[in-house]
């Protein structure tokens, strides 16, 4: 991800001064070196590619782990209509991810406004908010907000101030997966990193213009921040989608592998992981990666539809 | 001028953003392990990995010094975690075609491995001296005639009670050799209420399988049979919920959400923090409890003993010791458990550690080196075993499908979601489908 929220300040620029057919020997070198830094990629890409195919194959079989696969057509598949589990753990990821995403991503937007208006000392400000992107998916913070979430935690300590007696934010499992729905918003700083940089390239004339013609501020957000930056909201939205469709470490230390408690925190890559390396079913937790690929695609191809109505492509 | 408003993101940026973000999840799914060998030179290395805390470690590495002493060419390099990742890096290590060649295996995960042919029959090896090993040990890891996994040792589980707490509430702690599973959950509650609530006197694991193990057993079922399936009556799965809704509506027991423990050696426990004056163990960490407990703490037989149709104990498994199929070294590996098993100086490191050595000859030969806490362990091990006790079954291929359904279902229970009846039922349904699977 970060490679390609990198290349794309380059990738217009040789379009833009455009007009030359002919390829130059010194552009040919460039390309030549292009490749040459590109090379650790692709070789990267290896593997990625071989265990991308042999899982499509494998999604076919019964494998086990230990003993060789045998072909069994469409029955992973047609099993995973009938698994109460899975069923629970696609509730799961629905759920967080219609909750988290959103929110997350407004408050990614609100705070980049926030430090757009010329702060003092703005890197620390963005890399305070950053940090916690940085540190949400590690073991560490999730262990930490067990603890702060905890039945003797700060949240819990917080409420008693004023005499409520908190609940068992963790292991009820009612409250477990808003406890990481809170910890997911808490992780807006990549969002917010993007918004930040998108904000900056909205020209300060536009907003002259409007407050000359006596827009207010809420009209200029609207009708200027919010369309010139909407391929950025776009982005955001899509990758915020992906990456938390595939949540699996905030659920997996929460719950100590299990998805518990009752399965309320079982997200759909923990529950793969336990039909794979648990439960030894590969067959079937391979043919479940493939689901949540066109499931993810499915949203994706409904996104980019949608899109053509509200993202607004200024060139 | 024109380009100024130019958004650095194009849509054919997110599209291909987006593809290789979702692509992500495929290929972690279809990797493969590496694999890489490590011996060299006439030198023959074994991989040993077992799970347990660095003072298990301590004890295993001098007895590891001791066995390659006396097998000069074998070095043996060892690898140890906690039990849940120890489990899940076992399964990748199997799958990815290198396993260790000596490791330790859990009772619910032993027909998981050996029925999809990756451990080696430990009769076939002549390095292994088994004479000595009592046939109904044997028979806990034996499938089919052929053994699988032999046991490091033997022990059972307990109820331990923080005895300081319960003096200074004034409650008398009932007789263990004849107390009844009534007679517990008095206790539990009436140290409840001396303490004013500070201490709830029961904190025994609802979700752990040894319990209801242990009560099917005491109502002359098998938990499981001798023909690998599921023996328990779905009454007694309800009993044994129900039994937790009731203490805990008592005060006995705490109340829904209170266990959120995070780790699970004795000094992480609630015992250790205060909160709760009894829990059930395994006893050979008896010693490990009594260490991190501040205050005296008892061992005690479970209830039940004397007042159900039989007595419910048996002398199980520690964990077991298994050798892959694949084992580069085989004959190397069978010396190893040999040594773990027979050799009195090696034991003399390790204590009980992994349970009551299984060679009588060993065991014997340790008694006078133990500290007064493993003592305790030892002598109700023996004193248990001398009753006449019902005989126990190797765990079946599915058990830690059971396991986890257990663990889902109490939480369920505990949180009033379903209630005891329900959750028997599903336990059933859940448990046969993945034994018989």
């Amino acid at each position: 991800m970060t490679v390609l929220t990198k290349q794309p300040p380059g990738a217009p620029a040789p379009a833009a001064a455009g007009g030359t057919p002919r390829i130059r020997p010194s552009r040919r070198r460039k390309q030549r070196s292009g490749y040459l830094f590109l090379l650790p990629w692709f070789l990267g890409m290896l593997f990625t590619v071989i265990p991308f195919f042999a899982s499509l194959y494998l999604a076919f079989t019964d494998y086990n782990l230990f003993t060789e696969p045998n072909f069994v057509g469409l029955a992973n598949f047609q099993a995973m209509f009938e698994d109460p589990r899975l069923i629970q753990s696609l509730k799961v990821t629905f759920i967080y991810t219609f909750v988290s995403v959103p929110i997350s991503l407004a408050v990614a937007l609100l705070v980049a406004l926030v430090l757009n208006r010329g702060l003092q000392g703005l890197s620390i400000y963005r890399s305070v908010y950053y940090l916690p992107s940085l540190l949400g998916g590690s073991v560490a913070i999730v262990m930490l907000w067990r603890y702060i979430f905890g039945n003797d935690g700060i949240v819990n300590g917080f409420l008693g101030i004023f005499g409520i007696q908190g609940p068992a934010w963790v292991t009820d499992p009612q409250f477990s997966l808003s406890t990481l729905i809170v910890l997911n918003v808490w992780t807006f700083g990549s969002p917010m990193v993007i918004f930040l940089a998108g904000l900056r390239q909205v020209p300060g004339m536009y907003y002259e213009a409007a407050s000359i013609d006596g827009a207010s501020r809420w009209r200029q957000f609207r009708s200027i921040t919010l369309p010139l930056i909407s391929p950025i909201i776009f982005f955001n939205l899509i990758m915020q989608l992906i990456g938390s469709f595939q949540t699996f470490t905030q659920g997996y230390v929460m719950s100590g592998g299990t998805g518990g408690p009752a399965d309320s925190t079982l997200f759909y890559n923990l529950y793969l992981y336990q039909k794979g390396f648990t439960e030894f079913e590969m067959g079937y937790a391979s043919a479940m990666a493939w689901l949540l690929l066109m499931i993810i695609a499915i949203f994706t191809a409904i996104n980019f539809i949608a899109s053509k109505f509200w993202v607004f492509y200024d060139n | 001028m024109k380009k100024t408003a130019n958004t650095p993101i194009s849509r054919r940026l997110v599209l291909g953003a987006a593809m290789v973000a979702a692509g992500l999840t495929i290929s972690a799914c279809g990797g493969g392990g590496a694999t890489s060998s490590g011996s060299g030179g006439g030198n023959v290395e074994l991989n040993f990995v077992f799970w347990g805390d660095a003072n298990r470690a301590k004890m295993t590495e001098a007895a590891l010094r001791i066995f390659e002493k006396k097998n000069p060419g074998i070095t043996v390099k060892t690898e140890y975690q906690d039990s849940a990742p120890y489990a899940d890096k076992l399964a990748t290590r199997f799958a990815g075609g290198n396993p260790p060649d000596v490791l330790a295996m859990a009772n619910r995960s032993l027909l998981e491995y050996a029925q999809r042919g990756t451990l080696a029959d430990l009769k076939s090896f002549p390095e292994l001296n088994l004479d000595k090993v009592p046939e109904t040990t044997l028979s806990r890891g034996e499938v089919d005639g052929k053994l699988y996994g032999l046991a490091t040792g033997v022990t059972t589980i307990g109820m331990v009670v923080n005895k300081t707490i319960t003096d200074q509430a004034g409650v008398t702690i009932p007789d263990d050799k004849t107390w009844s599973w009534e007679d517990y959950a008095k206790f539990a509650t009436e140290v409840t209420q001396k303490t004013g609530g500070k201490v709830y006197g029961a904190g025994y694991d609802v979700a752990t399988e040894t319990g209801p193990i242990m009560l099917a057993r005491q109502r002359g079922e098998d938990f499981y049979t001798k023909d690998n399936k599921l023996g328990v009556s779905e009454k007694t799965i309800e009993d044994w919920f129900q039994y937790s809704v009731d203490l805990r509506k008592a005060g006995g027991y705490p109340p829904a959400g209170f266990f959120e423990q995070i780790g699970g050696s004795p000094a992480q426990s609630y015992l250790a923090k205060g909160t709760v004056a009894s829990q059930i163990i395994p006893i050979n960490n008896f010693r490990g409890y009594n260490e991190a407990v501040e205050g005296e703490v008892v061992l005690l037989r479970i209830p039940g003993e004397t007042s159900g149709e039989r007595r419910g104990y048996s002398a199980d498994p520690t964990m077991l010791w298994s050798i892959a199929a694949k084992s580069k070294h085989p004959k190397e590996a069978a010396k190893l458990v040999d040594f773990l098993t027979n050799d009195a100086e090696g034991a003399a490191e390790v204590l009980t550690q992994r349970g009551v050595p299984i060679n009588p000859a060993v065991a014997d030969s340790i008694t006078p080196k133990l500290s007064a806490d493993d003592k305790t362990f030892v002598d109700l091990m023996a004193a248990i075993q001398e009753d006449d006790l019902p005989p126990a079954y190797v765990y079946p291929k599915g058990a830690s499908v059971v396991a986890d359904t257990l663990k889902q279902l109490t939480t369920e229970v505990e949180f009033g979601r379903i209630s005891p009846a329900d959750a028997a039922k599903t336990f059933m349904e859940k448990s046969n489908a993945a034994i018989n699977k």
